[in-house]
């Protein structure tokens, strides 16, 4: 990476309570047989925490907002647990229900955060070049024009 | 504070060309500034983009002390181009690119995408250059008075912003196999794609334009009009936002701001300029904030704003397509544009794409797998201005929008022939771009889209051209702006930007914002004379 000149603002936005939930939903995402180490799952964390926090207090207080439904949302469906202490399998089938429901905000709940995190996730080098991304190397423009 | 002649020497830590960055824009960065700050010039600019960034080249060539004040902050295109896609969007994009206009009623929520830095979003443009339609135009200057708004009124403008940023059709060795797919889909339907053109110059088919070219070849705006701009005087300040514009007498003075706190991001350190004349550039989402807080009441502040809602569909093909070997769009297709609907092709990067894949855990990382051979057909409606921006809680604006029946059938039906088109090219899977629903297999499935009944909500959509929410008219009673730019209201008051369009244009926006702020700003050039007197007064 070039090293910029324009130095980044220093602000965060997941407190210590929010944090377990964004952890267990990346779990859920991305390591359903366990293929995250704990560590890169924490490492997440901070890496969500650092993409999301350049925007607005409106947008970051609702995406805080969020995780607070989605730790509660098992309620909904008549389970008496939070959702980050539910097993790996039954949060991945709890966020299926959610992404399907016919209430339009909690689809949105699961839209948002995997949206983001699902960016943040294969964007790692690692990650890229096992799905047969060939990082910046190209070849179609060395081909002459026909 | 003292007002002063505007001396960039007068700002604490100016680096201008830093030596190892040599082509590096001298802008001075607001985020260090310690001390309050005055200046006097003839012009302000609120706003570097497609809009401000031509206007503040024109006024600087002919002479004018200018002063261009970009709330975001400045990344060289070395620096940007370096950048992976969620570090360009939470630099270079508004809310890290994560904007929402909500719906209200049966309408989608829709993403937006605009952005915040210098260079504004030609910065984040798939560098996509379509001309105002004809049609367009004729409505323009029949139905609504703009007598000037003719293909032939407009041409020459449009010409003279095509070369100077290099606007060229993209050959077809640049098209990606995604595009290839995508134009074998249309040929099955009858429908013929052609080729793009973009605003590059050796474009190396990287195909992520819309986080800032990696190898410098996207001519955005920071790379040809403001070193131009510069280049005959004109200074830009970055992490300055503008608050109000002074107002006095019904003319419009100056502007106050803050400048950004380098730690928090937030309005800390003030700043006054006084000028002649003051043009408000700050895109469809933010100019009608600023004439608001400024004191402006036209009722149309803020209304009829356009999105074009944009979906795509993805289309898993046996063979290995690696759709990002290739210019990130390079067909289209206007087939149907008597229905109100234009097709793009599309692409981004990888991380990007798999973000809006169906499914969780195991099946949303089995599509994941196979994105190498996953291909993207787009499309975008021509819509009714429907969207509304307002002040709310924050600086960010609160944007809704509501689709009328007419654009909510348009983009079912897009979805429907962009299926169609996946299946056409031998998709053996296609992703829809509807919450919850997993891929599809067969082209029968997509009939469901015929009718009406798929609830608006569902659909996964985006924009990527916000317009017309300070919209010029002939008339202060049904608009917010004068033909020549000047606000209704306010004399020596300018609104050059996206948010003047009067109506939505159905193609992509970056080059009819560039040709008509070309068009106003030379009006400005030739009348600048008149206003500087009006100032006096």
């Amino acid at each position: 990476m070039v090293p910029l000149v324009t130095k980044d603002f220093r602000r965060t936005t997941l407190r210590p309570r929010h944090r377990p939930i964004v952890r267990a939903l990346a779990e859920a995402l991305f390591s359903p047989a366990g293929e995250a180490t704990p560590e890169r799952l924490d490492a997440f964390v901070d890496d969500v925490d650092h993409f999301i926090s350049p925007a607005s207090k409106t947008l970051r207080f609702g995406l805080v907002m969020m995780l607070g439904v989605l730790r509660w949302s098992p309620l909904l469906y008549g389970k008496f647990t939070f959702f980050d202490a539910m097993t790996v399998d039954e949060r991945i089938a709890h966020l299926e229900r959610l992404d399907r429901s016919k209430v339009k905000q909690l689809p949105l709940i699961v839209v948002a955060y995997k949206t983001v995190m699902t960016m943040l996730f294969y964007e790692d080098p690692h990650e890229l070049a096992g799905l047969g991304y060939p990082g910046h190397a190209r070849k179609r423009y060395l081909k002459v024009a026909s | 504070m003292t007002a002063t002649a505007f001396e960039p020497r007068a700002f604490d830590h100016a680096h201008h060309h830093a030596p190892s960055t040599a082509e590096r824009l001298p802008v001075l960065r607001g985020r260090e500034q310690t001390r309050p700050f005055s200046a006097k010039v003839d012009v302000i600019v609120i706003g570097s983009g497609a809009g401000g960034a031509v206007v503040a080249r024109e006024l600087a060539r002919d002479g004018r002390s200018v002063l261009v004040l970009e709330e975001g902050g400045h990344y060289s295109p070395q620096e940007y181009g370096a950048l992976p896609p969620s570090q360009s969007f939470r630099r270079l994009a508004r809310e890290a690119g994560m904007s929402v206009a909500l719906g209200i009623g049966d309408t989608p929520l829709i993403s937006l995408l605009a952005g915040k830095c210098v260079g504004g979003s030609s910065v984040l443009t798939g560098a996509v250059c379509f001309r105002i339609p004809n049609e367009v135009l004729h409505t323009w200057s029949g139905e609504l008075g703009l007598s000037r708004m003719t293909p032939d009124g407009v041409d020459a403008y449009f010409s003279e912003v095509e070369e100077l940023c290099h606007v060229e059709t993209v050959p077809h060795h640049m098209r990606s196999r995604a595009s290839e797919l995508f134009a074998l889909g249309a040929a099955s339907l009858g429908v013929e794609m052609k080729s793009m053109r973009r605003n590059t110059n050796g474009c190396r088919g990287a195909a992520r334009c819309n986080f800032g070219c990696p190898n410098g070849a996207k001519m955005s705006v920071d790379l040809s009009f403001l070193p131009d701009a510069v280049r005959h005087g004109a200074s830009i300040v970055s992490d300055a936002l503008v608050e109000k514009i002074d107002i006095t007498g019904g003319k419009a003075r100056g502007v106050r701001g803050r400048f950004l706190d380098g730690v928090t991001g937030e309005p800390g350190i003030p700043f006054e300029v006084r000028a002649k004349v003051v043009v408000v550039a700050c895109g469809s989402m933010h100019t009608p904030i600023l004439l608001r807080k400024s004191g402006l009441d036209s009722v149309h502040i803020g209304r009829h704003l356009t999105l074009h809602p944009a979906v795509r569909v993805g289309a898993l093909f046996d063979e290995a397509v690696d759709g990002w070997d290739g210019a990130l769009q390079s067909v289209y297709s206007d087939h149907y544009w008597d229905e109100g609907i234009w097709l793009n092709g599309v692409y981004s990067a990888v991380n990007v794409l798999a973000a809006a894949f169906p499914g969780i855990g195991h099946e949303h990382r089995r599509l994941v797998k196979s994105i190498p051979n996953l291909a993207f057909f787009g499309g975008m409606v021509h819509d009714d201005g429907g969207g509304q921006v307002r002040r709310w809680l924050s600086r960010e604006p609160l944007v809704t929008y509501k689709m009328i029946r007419r654009d909510k059938e348009r983009l079912l039906k897009t979805i429907q022939i962009l299926g169609k088109m996946a299946f056409g090219a031998g998709a053996r899977e296609v992703l829809l771009p509807i919450f919850g629903m997993g891929t599809i297999k067969k082209p029968k499935e997509l009939d469901f889209l015929s009718g009406n009944s798929l609830a608006a909500p569902r659909i996964e959509c985006m924009a990527f051209h916000p317009l017309g929410s300070a919209k010029m008219s002939t008339a202060r009673a049904s608009g917010v702006v004068k033909p020549t730019g000047e606000t209704w209201d306010v004399e020596n008051l300018f609104v050059i930007d996206g948010s003047i369009l009067p109506t939505s244009i159905g193609v992509n926006s970056q080059l009819p914002i560039m040709g008509i702020s070309m068009m106003l700003a030379r009006g400005l050039v030739d009348d600048f004379g008149t206003h500087a007197r009006k100032a006096m007064a």
